[in-house]
This record gives C-alpha cells, sequence and structure tokens, in this order.
C-alpha cells in the first residue's frame, strides 16, 4: 500500500494543500463543538459542579475516538507513526499550568477553543475571555524571563502512559477506554444524583433540562460504548512494537536530549 | 434536522473525528490557544514592536521573516470559526447576548469572564497547550504530561467551584 499517512510527511500532498485541508478539519472541529453546547459558558461550569457530565462525556468520548484511530490505523500500518508529531512532555509546567487552567476555566466558563466557536455565535462574555485570553497570554511571552527556567523545567520528551505504567501499549489504550467508559456512567449518574429535581444551571430552558436528552440516546451511545472496549481489547493482543515501528530496544526513546534551542516551539 | 443539542458521545466522536484528521493529513493534533496567541502577538507588533522584539518568547513567531499567522493553527482556528458559525445559523442561535446564570449580574459576569480568560492565557501558554491541544490530542496520544494537565485542570476547577458557585447556579 503506498498511501501512507500523515499525507503531508509522506509527501502525497504539498505544505500549500495541509495548510487549505486545515480549515475544514477546523470546520468539524467547531461544528462538533456548537453541538457538543460547548458555546455556552453555563455548560461548561456545569461540569465543575457535578452538575453537567456534558463535557467530561465529549472529552471522553473525543480522546477514545482520536486515541482508537490513531493507534488503530498504525497498527494496520496506514498511519506512519514515527511520522506524527507526538506532544513532548514537561511534567511540572503542565502540572502548576493545569491547575492554573482550571482555575481560570470555572472563573471564566470557557476554555480558549469553546471561547472563539462561542464568540463566532455572537456571545459577549466570550468576547471579553477572548481579550482577557490575548493580554494573559501576551504577559506570559513579554515577561518570559521572570518564569523561563521554570517553562524549561522537567522535561521528559515523548513519555506515554504505556512506559509510565511499564505496559504494553495496546493495554494502556484499553485501560483508556476503561476509564472513559466509567468515568462518563459515574459523572452521569452523579448528575442525576446530586441535582435531580432542582432547577438547571442558567435561564434558557434548553440548558435548565439537559438531563432528559442524553437518556433517549443511551442506546447507541452503549453501542458505541461497547464497540470501543471491543477494539481497545482487540489492541491488548499486539505487542508495542506493532504500533511503533521504530522504538529502540536499549535506550527508551523518549529520554530525548535537552533541546538547547529553548523555547520549544509553542505549537499548541 | 436540526437540534442544537446532539447527544455528548456522538458530538465528542465528531470531535474525535477533527482530531484524527488532522493525524492523517497533517500528522498532528489539532489545537486552539497557539492560534489565539499568534493573534494577540500580531497585533502587539503591530502596535507596540519594540515589545515583541525583545520577547525571547515570541522572536521564534518571526524567525527567518515568517508571519505568525500563516501557520497551520491560525488556518484550524478559521474553519474553527466557520464550523461553529454555520452550525449556531442553521439552528437559529446567533444571538449577540451574554450568557450568566441567574443570580449574576450582566457586568459581574464579564468581569469575572475577563479574569478567567487572563489566567487562562497565561496558563495555556506556561502548559504548552489547552484542553484542544494537551487534554485532547496529548490525550489520545497517551502522553503523561497531557493527561498531568487534564487531571489538573479539573482539580483546579473543582477546587475553586465553590469561590464562584454564585456566576453559576
Amino acid at each position: 500500500m503506498d498511501l501512507i499517512a500523515p499525507f503531508v510527511k509522506t509527501g502525497v500532498i504539498s505544505e500549500t494543500v495541509n495548510l487549505v485541508l486545515a480549515v475544514p478539519i477546523g470546520f468539524l472541529f467547531g461544528f462538533g463543538l456548537f453541538h457538543a453546547g460547548f458555546t455556552d459558558s453555563r455548560t461548561i461550569a456545569g461540569a465543575f459542579y457535578l452538575k453537567d457530565a456534558t463535557v467530561p462525556v465529549v472529552m471522553f468520548s473525543a480522546i477514545v475516538t482520536g486515541m482508537l484511530g490513531l493507534w488503530g490505523l498504525s497498527l494496520v500500518g496506514f498511519i506512519d507513526s514515527a511520522e506524527v508529531f507526538f506532544v513532548p512532555t514537561y511534567l511540572m509546567p503542565a502540572i502548576v499550568g493545569g491547575l492554573l487552567f482550571g482555575i481560570g476555566m470555572v472563573i471564566g466558563g470557557y476554555c480558549p477553543g469553546t471561547a472563539v466557536a462561542s464568540l463566532a455565535t455572537g456571545k459577549l462574555d466570550a468576547l471579553v475571555y477572548f481579550i482577557g485570553f490575548l493580554i494573559g497570554s501576551l504577559l506570559f511571552g513579554d515577561l518570559f524571563p521572570l518564569w523561563a527556567d521554570f517553562y524549561r523545567s522537567d522535561y521528559r520528551g515523548v513519555f506515554r502512559l504505556d512506559q509510565l505504567f511499564d505496559i504494553s501499549l495496546g493495554w494502556a489504550v484499553f485501560l483508556v477506554v476503561v476509564v472513559a467508559v466509567l468515568g462518563s456512567l459515574v459523572l452521569r449518574l452523579a448528575e442525576r444524583v446530586l441535582w435531580r429535581g432542582r432547577k438547571g444551571i442558567g435561564t434558557t430552558a434548553e440548558v435548565a433540562e439537559p438531563l432528559s436528552k442524553p437518556r433517549r440516546a443511551f442506546p447507541v451511545e452503549a453501542t458505541l460504548a461497547v464497540t470501543a472496549l471491543l477494539l481497545g481489547l482487540a489492541m491488548v493482543l499486539f505487542p508495542t512494537s506493532a504500533f511503533i515501528s521504530d522504538e529502540p530496544e536499549a535506550a527508551p526513546y523518549y529520554i530525548i536530549p535537552k533541546a538547547s534551542d529553548e523555547p520549544q516551539t509553542p505549537a499548541k | 434536522m436540526c437540534s442544537h443539542r446532539w447527544p455528548p458521545v456522538l458530538a465528542g466522536i465528531t470531535i474525535g473525528i477533527s482530531m484524527l484528521a488532522a493525524y492523517i493529513i497533517a500528522g498532528r493534533g489539532i489545537g486552539a490557544s497557539g492560534a489565539m496567541t499568534r493573534f494577540g502577538v500580531t497585533l502587539q507588533d503591530l502596535f507596540f514592536p519594540g515589545l515583541t522584539k525583545e520577547s525571547a518568547y515570541f522572536a521564534q513567531y518571526f524567525a527567518h521573516g515568517r508571519f505568525p499567522l500563516n501557520n497551520w493553527l491560525v488556518y484550524m482556528m478559521v474553519g474553527l470559526i466557520m464550523g461553529s458559525f454555520v452550525a449556531a445559523r442553521l439552528c437559529g442561535e446567533l444571538r449577540v447576548e451574554t450568557l450568566r446564570g441567574p443570580n449574576i449580574s450582566p457586568a459581574g459576569r464579564l468581569g469575572l469572564a475577563l479574569v478567567g480568560g487572563l489566567l487562562v492565557g497565561f496558563a495555556a501558554r506556561l502548559a504548552r497547550g489547552c484542553t484542544c491541544g494537551q487534554a485532547l490530542v496529548g490525550g489520545s496520544e497517551l502522553s503523561v504530561g497531557g493527561w498531568a494537565f487534564m487531571v489538573c485542570v479539573f482539580a483546579g476547577g473543582y477546587a475553586t467551584a465553590y469561590l464562584v458557585r454564585k456566576q453559576w447556579i
């Protein structure tokens, strides 16, 4: 099979076509964000009161879809995982950044992508949040020397869960599916038990009753969850080397020498 | 045909498919905060070019005569804006309004939105990504950093939720 992904890395498409195709990818992403209800800050904030399980369920579903697709297509040889850019781990900055991010998210009601998606639907709180985001990120960059050392600290290279727990990659994939399914069920249960009969967040009717809709979709969602579990279980049968073609045996390749010309690409 | 809210699993799979398309076509993950910072630094360079030149962090955006907005993430963001706009238009949900809980004034809500945005803007740069680039993409790549980030986002959110409950409940 000659058609090997990622297409821009294997020369199937040019760099320019790659940029053009980013637009439909973003379109699908934004379309999904709207239908997830993520353009409404009250839905997002509801997650932090265990009042609305939409945010964690959508995130779990997206991660499981991306994960099964990425590793499943690597397994059958369609994606050359050696050519994929994997997010490197700087552990402490990720932890401290994550805590600050969570605090900001429950205060502001959005994360960056959802704020832009919401702004596109005309919401003023999203506009103000967006302005705040620009100021915050400019502060980070303009005063960079103050936190440059911390920003560059605790570099672990490309560091995966299977390496952390010393299990095979297939097992890690399966366990993530299990966590996602169980986590979704528990959070939905919490939403029903803790907030049953009380008024929903917000003032509009559709936000006031988000609990009734998922119930009708339950058969579909249960089928999808079982499918994901079976796909994950199938991956357990394969050794890590079946997913990652070039993993050297001797030196774990995630211990990459620390990059000298920091800062690293802040691509994301 | 048009329903505002899809079942969360179906909406999540739609987002997951866009992530998968990014892997297959571009060999990288999606991301939102990168494009926003690039937009901010382009504005800053327009009005205060001195600040940008002095910043060791922002210099890379302009290295080798590059223009910060000519970037994969920015094109993706253009698509995201179109996708959300079209979806809202189809559902008749395009409205200029301030979304808030029942017990807070519009001005109070906007003030907190500014504070939250400021914190998130700083945190996303420190963590090298946001809920898209770190949590969703890192999560599906099985990245330890991505999962640590995601756990901490929820830890920080749950810990702070009580203090701002007046805004939402």
